[in-house]
């Protein structure tokens, strides 16, 4: 019955090349325009003592049993004592800082004038333009699950599932165009940078944000003198002399 | 291209032909055949794998440089500019400032406003010797972009060179508050205190040297050493220990050997000496000198064996 169906070959020329082109044109300009807009992320100062710190506190519980223990001591007494030690100094609460600090809002704003805008105004004007069109086919049958995807706008119940109505195929323009961008604007667009964005933060979540900046760095703080605190320091140098001897009164036996 | 080399070849043919012509022909074409010769990427991938892992052979990069690599260098697309970086440092290296003088007016063009081209430029006038000026751009850079810690370093660098020390550890140990987690910026720090002979706080530094690297065998042999001559019966102590780990991560350590005998004897002339220690450092200075007699021997060996191929 599907093989029946003949579309009408202005729907082509009106509707279908059209979409395709739409939406790579205002690919296009979505890039041009977030690099145009794009601010360089400046990485302050207080923020980067902040994660030099926490390395330095780290390194001294991982290798601390290295070094002497008086030198260990005197460490640990500058990172932790009571007033302004390393990791007890008092700070302004980041937290509330963050929604006020303009350079944060603005590029909130930034981000969503290139990413959601273009896409909800295009989106509602080619629903609104090419509502109700049949543009084109999948090359294969398909069930009936995913009418929803593929014939939004279009309420035939008795349609083959393989027909695209308008609607899908501008989304599936917006989501599938990914690689012709890269072959057109090359490596380091915007889509990319913004998938890659997004690969990163997900992986934060998954590793705890171990070597990332920590947002509030009261709380990393917190972590690191507390885990100072509680360490003993064993020297492992502690007859080594002996050991050096005794290895090598050993070796001269056998 | 490839039409404009065929069209060579005759000539090629006619150099070796007739003599009196060849030299400047063959001046000629040497340059041409130098031009065109990308084929010698061997060369780019050498210098490549110089600035990944931060190799500093300057001369080496200097030669490749004038053996040709000049002419061809606007084929090589981005890399170029790496490429210009990369030889403008060696050549203020190696003193020739006319070709660090090109490179740098070249990125210029290209990055007028790079801070990175802009630090070039200060390496530049300081190794003219102009520190005022190198200064001033210094503190430019700095004021742009505060988190810069090369522009810092060089500062540093300069007040070395300028025989400045006591000014120089205080900008370091100013640089040092912001970036604690700099091995080279400690290095350097412990470096300026054993010149002033502040031995208390160089080896504050190799400490924090050691928290960083604790596997390295000369920091603990560095650390030794300057406990040894601080001197006194605890230092000595201390020495003795980071000698002996210093010789237990890499026996053939030879200083570290021959500090070990020192700060055993010495030990055992300090009064405050127990007697089960006095023990231990007997033990060691027997055990430290026989293993350098055995050391020496071991090279006796080679040197006998020359000497026995000699008529």
């Amino acid at each position: 019955m599907a093989t029946d169906l003949i579309v009408d070959t202005q729907i082509r020329f009106w509707v279908f090349l059209p979409i395709v082109v739409i939406t790579f044109l205002v690919g296009i300009i979505r890039h041009y325009v977030s690099i145009l807009l794009s601010s360089q992320k400046k990485v302050e100062t207080q923020q980067f003592e902040d994660s030099q710190i926490i390395l330095r506190a780290r390194l001294l519980r991982e290798n601390g049993k290295y070094i002497p223990k008086t030198a260990f001591l005197t460490r640990r007494h500058a990172f932790n004592k009571e007033e302004d030690g390393y990791l007890t100094q008092k700070r302004p609460a980041a937290s509330q800082s963050m929604m006020t600090d303009p350079s944060m809002m603005t590029d909130m704003v930034k981000d969503n004038l290139t990413n959601v805008l273009p896409m909800v105004i295009v989106g509602g004007w080619i629903n609104w333009m090419f509502s109700g069109f049949i543009t084109t086919k999948v090359p294969f049958p398909l069930t009936l699950r995913f009418k929803s995807m593929l014939q939004r706008g279009i309420e035939l119940s008795h349609l083959d599932a393989s027909w695209v109505s308008s609607a899908s195929w501008y989304f599936l323009n917006v989501f599938g165009l990914k690689s012709i961008y890269s072959l057109v604007l090359g490596e380091n667009n915007v889509f990319n940078i913004l998938a890659a964005d997004q690969l990163e933060q997900m992986h934060e979540q998954m590793s705890g944000a171990a070597m990332a900046m920590p947002q509030d760095p009261k709380v990393a703080f917190k972590a690191e003198w507390e885990a100072l605190e509680i360490i003993d320091h064993h020297w492992s140098l502690d007859g080594i002399e002996m050991k050096l001897l005794g290895e090598e009164e050993k070796t001269l036996s056998d | 291209m490839s039409a404009k080399e065929t069209e060579l070849h005759p000539l090629h043919v006619l150099q070796e032909n007739n003599e009196p012509k060849s030299k400047f022909l063959d001046k000629w074409l040497n340059l041409w055949l130098k031009i065109n010769d990308l084929g010698n990427e061997s060369e780019i991938q050498q210098l490549r794998a110089w600035r990944e892992n931060n190799d500093r052979k300057s001369r080496e990069i200097l030669d490749i440089w004038l053996n040709g690599l000049w002419l061809k260098i606007n084929k090589l697309g981005n890399e170029k500019y790496l490429i210009l970086e990369q030889v403008c440092i060696a050549a203020l290296d190696c003193h020739v400032l006319s070709i660090a003088k090109t490179c740098i007016e070249n990125l210029s063009q290209e990055f007028p406003k790079s801070l990175r081209v802009k630090k070039l430029q200060a390496m530049y006038f300081e190794a003219k010797e102009d520190f005022g000026s190198a200064i001033k751009i210094l503190d430019a850079i700095i004021k742009a972009d505060e988190t810069n810690s090369p522009a810092r370093k060089r500062k540093v660098a300069i007040l070395k060179a300028q025989g400045k020390n006591a000014e120089a550890i205080k900008q370091l140990t100013e640089y040092l508050k912001i970036f604690m987690a700099d091995v080279e910026a400690w290095q350097e720090l412990a470096d300026l205190y054993i010149t002033e002979h502040d031995y208390q706080k160089a080896a504050f530094c190799v400490e924090e040297l050691i928290l960083h690297n604790p596997h390295n065998h000369l920091l603990h042999q560095r650390y030794a050493d300057i406990k040894y001559t601080q001197g006194g019966f605890d230092n000595l102590e201390i020495a003795k220990s980071y000698y002996s780990q210093a010789l237990k991560i890499n026996p053939k350590n030879m200083r570290a050997l021959y500090g070990l005998y020192l700060t055993s004897s010495s030990l055992l002339n300090c009064s405050k000496i127990t007697t089960s220690k006095k023990k231990e450092a007997s033990k060691l200075v027997d055990w430290t000198l026989k293993e350098i007699k055995n050391k020496y021997a071991e090279a006796d060996v080679v040197v006998t064996a020359l000497a026995a191929l000699e008529i």
